[in-house]
């Protein structure tokens, strides 16, 4: 399976050729959350598959004939279908390939899923107010931000394309003085991060 | 109509569980939402009954069976609760047998469920529209940016050179978009659709659907409703509903 880490294609780069027979290709980007999710499942189901990875924040022209929405990811096979959408790829990928369905059979448990899936979703892209809460910081807010403060650091946010309300509250949570009196130095975080996943017992002192 | 009966509301009694054989949808006889699930009961011919519900005052009860109180809700023998009505659609689709509304093919399935995604601004602006102009507000430019995702569905119908959204014959991405479509007239902004013949055609065409046509709603009482509802008349839901 190539192309995982290959160098992605930007503005001015010729469109990649037809897809091989026996093969699926997805467009993708290393640190987008929303194509990762379509890679486990090419994973998880061991589907033979080629990565060509964009350069998200210089689009080459011929990538809009792939989704006229421009994201990734995006999946094509070798008769030249499109899919896009990650959720839509996953199912996709589901029920085209053989071997372990990662959905449920039982039509009540594969809508559970999906019942779940959508409240996620209205969590990250449905929000209406600057804050979760409303328009001013409110205990939510508070009570998921460490997540957020880390997926920044660890530059897992580059896909602000897809969530850009996720990106305004993001922007307004730095503001606030709560949150930026406790905010840690990336790099002081990603020192720490290191040790931590050395089993080193100097990681909780790093820095000090 | 099945639906036909008349809204419960705070104080009503929970109902029973749902006999075998059965399946429940709560519903309200003018949402667009749970109009796409009746929509499926239909077409598949899935035996149902339909308790509606007071949206402006919502039964204690109707919280546990969704947690924000809203509607469409499927509920099945097996107290399964099903909601979200494109997922409830697809849920009646794949656990009843008879005729398939989405198509077999993994590729075809996956192109309906993107061509849903082009319709995601619709409901929302048709009811700014409708809201706008109940209230007396001009809405020019929410009828343009309705007519500009219109634009978009018309340049799939016209691009793909078939009658409906999934080909030759209707299919469950007709169902999900119509309830929306059948409200331009009584919402009073039918004029949207002007110059886009692929659309009226599927128009025409959807409306010669036997499913459409058993489910479609009397335009005098659609009004009647809305009156009430504007005038926030907790009996709105009821309107139309013999005595």
């Amino acid at each position: 399976m190539s192309g995982g880490s290959a160098r992605s294609l930007a503005k001015g780069s010729a469109p990649p050729g037809p897809v091989p027979e026996g093969l699926i290709r997805v467009y993708s980007m290393r640190f987008c959350p929303f194509a990762q999710r379509t890679l486990l499942v090419l994973k998880a189901k061991g589907i033979r598959h080629e990565i060509i990875n964009i350069n998200l924040k210089n689009k080459p022209e011929w990538f809009f004939k792939k989704n006229p929405f421009g994201l990734v990811p995006v999946l094509e096979n070798s008769q030249g279908q499109l899919i896009y959408e990650s959720a839509i790829t996953c199912e996709y990928l589901d029920e085209a390939y053989p071997g372990k369905k990662l959905l449920p059979d039982d039509p009540y448990e594969k809508a559970y899923q999906k019942m779940v899936f959508e409240l996620f979703s209205k969590v990250l892209t449905n929000k209406k107010t600057t804050f979760f809460g409303g328009n001013s910081v409110s205990m939510i807010d508070y009570l998921i931000w460490p997540w957020f403060e880390r997926l920044e650091v660890l530059e897992l946010n580059d896909c602000a394309d897809h969530t850009p309300k996720l990106k305004l509250w993001m922007a307004a949570m730095r503001e606030d003085s709560a949150v930026s009196a406790l905010l840690t130095e990336p790099k002081v975080l990603r020192g720490f991060l290191s040790l931590y996943l050395e089993n080193s017992p100097e990681a909780c002192d790093y820095g000090l | 109509m099945e639906d036909a009966t008349r809204a419960l509301g705070k104080g009503s009694q929970p109902p029973g569980p749902v006999p075998e054989g059965l399946i429940r949808i709560y519903s309200m006889r003018f949402c667009p939402y749970a109009h796409r699930t009746r929509l499926v009961l239909r077409a598949k011919g899935i035996r149902h009954e339909v308790i509606n519900i007071n949206l402006r005052n919502k039964p204690e009860w109707y919280y546990t069976k969704h947690p924000f109180g809203q509607i469409p809700v499927l509920e099945n023998s097996k107290c399964q609760l099903i909601y979200e009505s494109v997922i409830a659609c697809e849920y009646l689709d794949d656990a009843y047998p008879g005729r398939k509304l989405y198509p077999y093919d993994p590729y075809e399935r996956a192109r309906q469920k993107m061509l849903l995604e082009l319709f995601y601004k619709v409901p929302h602006l048709t009811k700014e529209c409708l809201v706008a102009l109940r209230c007396g507000r001009e809405c020019g430019d929410l009828k343009l940016a309705l007519r500009q995702e219109f634009c978009n569905l018309e340049e799939i119908l016209g691009y793909q050179n078939t009658i409906f959204f999934g080909g030759d014959r209707i299919s469950m991405i007709d169902y999900l978009f119509w309830p929306w479509f059948e409200r331009l007239d009584v919402y009073g902004i039918a004029d949207c659709l002007n110059h886009m013949p692929a659309l009226r055609l599927w128009t025409a065409a959807m409306k010669q659907d036997p499913t459409v046509c058993a489910l479609l709603i009397d335009k005098n009482i659609f009004l009647g409703f809305l009156n009430l509802y504007f005038q926030n008349n907790p009996d709105a839901f009821d309107y139309g509903l013999p005595c």
